[in-house]
């Protein structure tokens, strides 16, 4: 019974978008579980499924944490991705054609130093410029990116790809040998199919483990330095830089914070993605990814973490999703196809009906703490125009 | 004021013997100076915004910049705070040389200055735009907020508090959980003037205070401006609105393409045939 109230409150003190997101988040997983007891989702399958929801996540707080932070405008998800799953497999990978073998903990640094790096040598040119130039400059960063790795064979295999990963965690002493450790499972449904749970599936929650860890980390520290003064001062720079330097603040240092953070997030997604997949190959540094991310973000709202981490999952679910739609027969024509199309039209009409996106950040971003005790907190205001902007 | 202004003048003539509408209008009666603008040159391509500019602001003064259209006043304000380089010549805040320097670092010598329009804030709330003024708050590093959160949350609730007394005192408090950008442009110079003085400048640039304001607010915004000259603030201000300026400022500097035409106390910059003919005249 006071389990039910202290529901309904907390249900009651959402916003709609809330609401409506929470709806459907409880929906969608009503039908993973639909499809996981009735078979037509395999456990394994939906284990990489939620693995690469997860890595979309991290991009986007990456992004997020880019664009919707400070304003600036980095084409190059793609290329960071990249840098940190080549980073990671070059470093662990048995065929690599540099020093291989290492300890994935080494690749995951080498790949984070990388990142780090390459964020450098963009922004130290472009950041002390307006917006455009990053822009223009990382688009073409991509670029170079993936054509290095795609023409300087000697370093990377080329189009051959990098194979023989180990998963993230060989070489640790328990985890390394878990997956083999556990017993095979079988689960009867009633009504439904029989699940077998073996080796692939531990390991996939190994998976899943590690990128929950990675996302769960990301997202307390985005949140923890969103409401910061530092985060402050970088919100002061996306609406007026001018505004910011005149107050005293050293805008270049926090633009470039703020990106090398961004571009070290992104490169922790590709560092994931080399040890989920255990192959990569320049294909995975293809620019539709930059393009996917920048409509988790916009979709999420942008410079909003939660909203990220929403549109993360809502541009795998259409992505993924779509395969599934085909076994519909009733549906007269081949949709899988037309996932690209889905994800444009998704975009324009958000942009259309809610420009500033599904979950629109709070408000008021203050240090929690200084306003709880703060002499005058206002009881009127805040939460009601948390949604956004305006007031429909 | 007028008292001492009359002293200052004496003794002008007195030591220097030289005749009170000066052509050089470099006053050498400041004691306490400030911000000095020596020998200030900037160009455009051709043109020449700011021609050798020279002109002190002595401490505890509300200073006027006034000029015709083109005169070049928001280049030297610009010039000043860092957002232009300068062609030659040099800026001094405190007695250190800031030409050249970066705005934030013109700010940590103590210079503030604020914006023609009103810069807005987006998805901010009033009091949360007035936070970003207090100068180095330690939550601005990135490590600290890791690592001393402690520290980060007395800070910060130092300067809400801050915020809420400085509100209270530009009697906008009731604005503090607006959205910044939902108020109204007067509230908005209110809010920015208030934002200036949480990073307690030496001296504050105000560009255009009443620009777009109604009477009201002008008013209110002129009470404000002398209160915290009373309270130990250094001004300087351009405006356009002469009976502000003049009911405002002491002294007022003349500027004209680019260069000091005159320097003096209000009554006499007003009365003063060359200034009349900058105003009038258009042009050489």
């Amino acid at each position: 019974m006071s389990a039910g109230t202290r529901l309904q409150t907390a249900w009651a003190d959402l916003t709609r978008a809330e609401q409506g997101v929470t709806g459907f988040i409880v929906g969608f997983a009503a039908l993973l579980l639909f499809g996981l007891l009735s078979g037509g989702l395999a456990p394994t399958y939906f284990l990489y499924l939620v693995g690469i929801a997860g890595m979309y996540a991290l991009l986007s707080f990456g992004l997020n944490s880019q664009w919707g932070f400070t304003g600036l405008i980095n084409f190059s998800v793609a290329a960071f991705f990249g840098i940190g799953a080549y980073g990671a497999a070059l470093t662990t990978a048995d065929s690599s054609p540099l020093a291989g073998g290492f300890n994935p903990l080494v690749g995951l640094l080498v790949a984070l130093v990388l990142a780090a790096v390459l964020a450098l040598l963009i922004g130290i040119p472009t950041l002390r410029l307006r917006a455009d130039y990053l822009a223009i400059a990382s688009l073409g960063l991509a670029e170079v990116v993936r054509t290095i790795v795609k023409n300087e064979s000697q370093w990377t295999n080329g189009t051959a790809g990098v194979r023989g990963i180990p998963s993230f965690f060989e070489g640790w002493p328990v985890l390394a040998t878990f997956p083999e450790a556990m017993p095979g499972l079988e689960i009867f449904v009633p009504f439904g199919a029989r699940i077998v749970l073996g080796t692939s599936f531990w390991s996939a929650l190994l998976n899943v483990s590690l990128v929950l860890i990675f996302v769960g980390v990301s997202y307390a520290l985005l949140r923890r330095v969103h409401r910061s003064p530092w985060g402050r001062v970088l919100r002061t720079i996306r609406s007026d830089e001018d505004l910011a330097r005149a107050l005293g603040k050293h805008t270049y240092s926090f633009k470039m914070q703020s990106f090398v953070l961004g571009s070290l997030i992104m490169a922790l997604a590709g560092v994931f993605y080399a040890h989920l997949n255990l192959f990569v190959s320049p294909g995975d540094l293809d620019p539709i990814t930059t393009f996917y991310v920048w409509v988790a973000v916009i979709l999420g709202g942008s410079g909003s973490n939660r909203g990220a981490l929403f549109g993360g999952f809502v541009i795998v679910a259409i992505r993924e999703g779509t395969r599934f739609l085909n076994e519909f027969a009733w549906i007269p024509f081949d949709v899988a196809p037309l996932r690209l199309l889905m994800i444009g039209v998704l975009i324009v009409l958000v942009m259309r009906f809610r420009p500033q996106g599904v979950l629109p950040p709070q408000r008021e971003l203050i240090w929690p703490s200084a306003v709880d005790e703060a002499p005058s907190r206002p009881d009127s205001g805040v939460r009601e125009a948390k949604a956004g902007g305006g007031d429909e | 004021m007028s008292d001492v202004e009359e002293a200052v003048d004496q003794d002008v003539a007195n030591d220097q013997t030289v005749p009170r509408d000066q052509d050089v209008p470099h006053d050498t009666s400041k004691e306490d100076v400030v911000l000095r603008v020596d020998d200030l040159q900037k160009a455009f391509g051709g043109l020449v915004a700011t021609d050798h500019a020279t002109f002190e602001v002595e401490r505890g003064t509300i200073t006027g910049l006034i000029g015709p259209n083109g005169a070049g006043k928001s280049t030297i304000f610009n010039l000043i705070s860092g957002f232009y380089e300068p062609d030659g010549g040099r800026v001094e805040v405190n007695g250190v040389d800031v030409t050249g320097m970066e705005p934030y670092e013109v700010a940590d010598h103590g210079l503030i200055r604020t914006f023609q329009t009103p810069r807005k804030l987006e998805g901010m709330t009033v009091r949360e735009a007035m936070l970003v003024g207090p100068q180095n708050q330690p939550g601005e590093s990135f490590v600290n907020v890791l690592t001393s959160p402690g520290s980060v949350g007395e800070a910060e609730k130092r300067n809400l508090a801050e915020a809420e007394r400085i509100l209270e005192e530009f009697e906008i408090d009731h604005l503090a959980t607006q959205p910044a950008t939902d108020i109204s442009g007067g509230q908005m110079k209110l809010v920015e003037l208030a934002r200036a003085m949480l990073a307690e400048p030496e001296i504050l640039l105000l560009d255009e205070p009443v620009a777009g304001v109604n009477p009201t607010l002008r008013n209110e915004l002129a009470d404000q401006i002398r209160r915290l000259n009373e309270e130990g603030t250094t001004c300087l201000l351009i405006e356009h609105d002469m009976d502000f300026v003049m009911e405002l400022a002491d002294p007022v500097v003349v500027l004209d393409q680019g260069s000091v035409l005159m320097e003096g106390p209000p009554q006499r910059v007003q009365s003063d045939d060359r200034v009349i003919e900058a105003y009038l005249g258009g042009g050489t």
